[in-house]
């Protein structure tokens, strides 16, 4: 059956071979790199030629469903099985096509690293988990694989774990994720109670024809929700984003930006009507979605190292989808917004953070005033790369993020409050100033005197000791120094390339991914006001940061440093991991903890010890009838014994 | 003489012997659990089994009469008679009877006695419908290898264990000899 | 009817051996006394077989099998009683069950 069917031979292909090859390596190839590099490009590129494959023949075709069912029983089932529709495919393409890229990209990255098979082993799983939760049918195995992708996030943050930060931020990663967690986790559990089924295509079809109870489809779609927050890394939960760069980079690209904090808005996408469903929940998500944005990209104003910019772009840019889509389903809209951008900054994001580590492998550093003054823009493929890259995510036309983000603020445009839309468009012109103060700072390097002013900076030279230490190490462990200047590796130029021509291309695709994504191409009214008020925010952001950091002469301080309040509490990250860590001290760790450490010890210990000193105190008790007299206890047997064989006799 | 001849007929023979038997096996049996003398233990055992060995006879199995015999008297009896030598040397006096034990163990034994009495006389035995008559010697040996070739082979391997735990107990252990 | 031709008969008798060889199991103290005293519980359960297998099996061989049985297990029995006993005699110079109080509570 398997055999005869290439599709469902494809599935189970795409799933099984990152699954072997991750146990392979890890049981027996760990310690030969090139033996552990093959076996896991093999199993990155087979997943891939099947995602392209399926994309073109099966793009246009009904959803494919293969279901087996795996719990059954009298009111719930739950079955595991494979979803291709268009939705999944497209992921499928992204997930399959930056892993195989980022494999690549590592060759060169991780070169000489001693964990090289181990880290190819946390690809190869993380493979298998996001391949997983893209095709998968049900709910239940999709949050299975969500799960074994915040493992192998767990895994790849902390892969330096001699370094303590990155083995504190793999640990922060795991708890924060999991707080959210619980929240899907709850979420699922009422639909199974309410609902008996938690096969997507099934809740989608129920939501939609209203066979749902209102109140279900609110309370869980909010703790659903909450797992995307912790995934995606929406406010509150999105403070272990920015930590999680303290991973090899290529993994900041793959995971930490371009797929895995994406299958949050992916599962906002996989059961879009059912979110949709429920104006309240769509509300409260366009909310925290609008702060997210505004909190990260305020937060990126300040930041003076390369992958955190990156890191809060990033967060920035996932509120921004999950504002396309709670914009679009309040207004009646399609999906097509938020994932198009999905789509876009998956290409221009994964390009970044690749770019920011061919920088970061050259010079050694974190820290971008550090790499302007070394020269960064010598690199000339990188520079050119990464300023696209830029240029998409400021949204310029007529590169991808452009396209995509326009079609967002359209749809918060439907909406009729317009303060969304203000506010999105603020967003987006943080979004252009931060990505080119990198870029201006970058490719107009001044001398290391000027940059002494800019806050961040100085302290991360005050931090040298940690921070170069942390990296000495990283380092020492590549097996080549800082000062050791050498060619870029083409095994990294070539995943930019195909990076860039992609952020190049996507934004004129948007049509055939229309099509392919709804069935039909709606013709978009050009809103010519909003056309003009994103592309002059955008350019506004831009001549913005060229007065502040580009120009000959510019003052090299941000204008925020006018409002010293203002950027401290932006440096500070909004004091959320102050929040955080008052939260734990207070209610986890002095109220929950203190509990249940009584709990502990008095009642679940104390009950313990109570059965036991029980026992051994009933035993002291009772051993004095043991007197050591064989016969006598012979003898009670026997009376007793006789004593009721002679009354049962009777009675007959 | 004709009185004689009259009593003298082949079941009443036949009964005179199975009640002799039958008294020597509670005659022995007697000596075996009362006598204070344990050799007189072991003789009265040897008598009582004679008897047991009798009332095999009498029903209809020479072969198993003389395997009790062999098996008890002749094995188990002979191995009672060293272990008295080996332990407690039988000049000691015996200690004085404790009269609440004897009292306690006799209304235990005949509790029991009493309720299995009971038991005899209220169960109705009924005979199986159809009854082979085949006593052979053969046929014994041929269930032994057929159909309880099983518990034959398990009671090889207990006498084995049995061999083998016997030295491995009386040897004392090592290092006590 | 005859005496010997009674189940009955069989059966009475080898209670009475069995309350007897009880009575010695209960009151004597010689470990060895005891073991003769299971002995005739043994030989008690025997003669029980050989009369159902005479009286009313439905085939003869079976109880005969099984008495030879019984009389292996009471040899196993017995050499392994006859162990524990030189054993216990060694550690204690007796043999009386009521001197063997080391697990006294």
């Amino acid at each position: 059956m398997v055999f005869s069917d290439p599709i469902l031979l494809g599935c189970l292909l795409t799933v099984f071979l990152p699954l072997s090859a991750f146990a392979l390596i890890m049981i027996f190839t760990r310690d030969n790199p090139k033996l552990s590099l093959a076996i896991s490009l093999v199993a990155a590129t087979i997943p891939l030629i099947i995602a392209w494959t399926f994309f073109f023949k099966l793009g246009g075709r009904a959803p494919i469903i293969y279901n087996f069912d795996w719990m059954v029983s009298d009111l719930v089932k739950v079955p595991f099985g494979f979803l291709l529709d268009p939705t999944s495919l497209v992921m499928f393409v992204i997930v399959a096509t930056i892993s195989w890229l980022v494999q690549v990209y590592s060759i060169g990255y991780m070169a000489g690293d001693p964990g090289f098979g181990r880290y190819y082993a946390d690809l190869s799983l993380f493979a298998l988990a996001m391949l997983t939760l893209v095709i998968s049918s049900g709910l239940l195995q999709l949050y299975i694989a969500w799960e074994l992708v915040g493992l192998a996030s767990y895994l790849l943050i902390g892969f330096w774990y001699e370094k303590f930060s990155a083995s504190e931020a793999g640990k922060k990663a795991f708890v924060v994720t999991r707080f959210g967690d619980i929240g899907f986790f709850m979420g699922l559990v009422f639909l199974v109670i309410f609902y008996g089924s938690l096969d997507i295509a099934t809740v989608n079809s129920a939501a939609v024809a209203n066979s749902m109870p209102p109140w279900l489809i609110t309370t869980s779609g909010l703790l659903i929700f909450c797992g995307v927050m912790g995934k995606s890394a929406q406010f509150p939960l999105h403070v272990w984003l920015p930590d999680a760069m303290e991973g090899p980079t290529p993994v900041s690209a793959l995971l930490h930006s371009a797929t895995m904090v994406a299958a949050g808005v992916f599962l906002m996408t996989r059961i879009f009507p059912f979110f949709a469903a429920s104006a309240t929940t769509m509300t409260v998500i366009l909310a925290i979605s609008t702060l997210t944005l505004i909190l990260s990209s305020t937060i990126a104003l300040a930041a003076t190292d390369i992958k955190q910019v990156w890191a809060y772009s990033t967060v920035s840019q996932l509120g921004f989808m999950a504002m396309g889509l709670a914009a679009a389903a309040l207004a009646s809209g399609t999906l097509f917004a938020g994932y198009y951008h999905l789509t876009t900054h998956a290409a221009f994001k994964a390009l970044l953070f690749l770019c920011s580590g061919v920088f970061i492998h050259h010079f050694g550093t974190n820290d971008f005033f550090t790499m302007a003054t070394q020269g960064g823009r010598k690199l000339v493929i990188p520079m050119a790369c990464i300023t696209i890259a830029a240029l998409a995510l400021a949204g310029i036309f007529p590169f991808a993020g452009f396209f995509s983000k326009e079609l967002i603020l359209t749809a918060l445009a439907h909406l009729d409050n317009k303060l969304w839309l203000v506010l999105g468009l603020f967003g987006a012109f943080l979004t252009a100033y931060y990505s080119f103060r990198v870029i201006f700072v970058m490719l107009f390097p001044k001398s290391p005197e000027a940059y002494s002013k800019v806050p961040g900076h100085i302290a991360h030279v005050e931090d040298e000791a940690h921070g170069h230490g942390a990296h000495g190490h990283a380092d020492d462990a590549h097996g080549h120094g800082h000062d050791e200047h050498h060619g870029v590796p083409w095994v990294m130029i070539f995943p930019l390339l195909v990076l860039a021509s992609f952020t190049l291309i996507l934004g004129f695709c948007q049509d055939y991914l229309e099509k392919l994504l709804l069935g039909a191409s709606h013709p978009h009214a050009m809103n010519y006001f909003l056309l003009v008020a994103a592309v002059g925010c955008a350019l506004s952001g831009i001549a913005l940061a060229w007065l502040d950091w580009g120009r000959k002469d510019a003052k090299c301080v941000g204008f925020i440093s006018r409002f010293p309040a203002l950027q401290t509490f932006f440096i500070q990250k909004w004091y959320m991991d102050h929040f955080w860590r008052w939260f734990l001290n207070r209610f986890i760790y002095g109220i929950f903890s203190k509990w249940f450490t009584y709990n502990d010890r008095r009642v679940v210990d104390g009950g313990v010890d109570a059965v036991a000193f029980s026992t051994v105190g009933s035993g002291r008790l009772l051993s004095f009838i043991q007197t050591a007299f064989l016969q006598y206890n012979l003898l009670f047997m026997v009376v007793v014994l006789a004593g009721v064989g002679i009354y049962l006799m009777m009675g007959r | 003489m004709n009185a004689v001849s009259a009593w003298l007929t082949p079941q009443t023979a036949a009964t005179a012997a199975f009640v002799m038997v039958i008294g020597l096996t509670i005659l022995g049996a007697l000596i075996a659990v009362g006598a204070r003398n344990i050799f007189h233990n072991v003789l009265g055992l040897c008598v009582s089994l004679f008897g047991v060995s009798g009332i095999f006879l009498f029903l209809n199995s020479p072969f198993v009469a003389l395997m009790e015999i062999l098996i008890y008297v002749g094995a188990i009896c002979i191995a009672i008679c060293f272990a008295i030598m080996l332990s407690e040397p039988l000049y000691l006096p015996p200690p004085p009877r404790n009269k609440a034990k004897v009292l306690g163990a006799a209304i235990g034994s005949a509790g029991i006695f009493v309720f299995l009495g009971l038991l005899l006389k209220k169960t109705q035995w009924t005979a199986a419908p159809e009854r082979s008559t085949d006593w052979s010697v053969t046929t014994i040996g041929h269930y032994l290898l057929t159909d309880y070739a099983l518990i034959f082979e398990l009671v090889s391997l207990l006498l084995l264990v049995a061999m083998i735990g016997a030295i491995v107990i009386a040897r004392g252990g090592r290092g006590n000899p | 009817m005859l005496l010997f031709n009674q189940l009955q008969t069989y059966l009475y008798l080898a209670l009475v051996l069995f309350a007897i060889g009880l009575y010695g199991v209960l009151a004597r103290r010689s470990l060895i006394a005891i073991l003769i005293s299971v002995e005739l519980i043994l030989n008690a359960a025997s003669i029980n077989f050989m009369a159902f297998n005479r009286f009313l099996a439905p085939h003869p061989a079976v109880g005969q099998v099984i008495t030879l049985f019984i009389m292996a297990v009471a040899a196993a029995e017995a050499a392994i009683a006859l162990s524990i006993i030189v054993a216990v005699y060694r550690k204690m110079k007796s043999i009386n069950v009521e001197h063997a109080t080391e697990l006294r509570g």
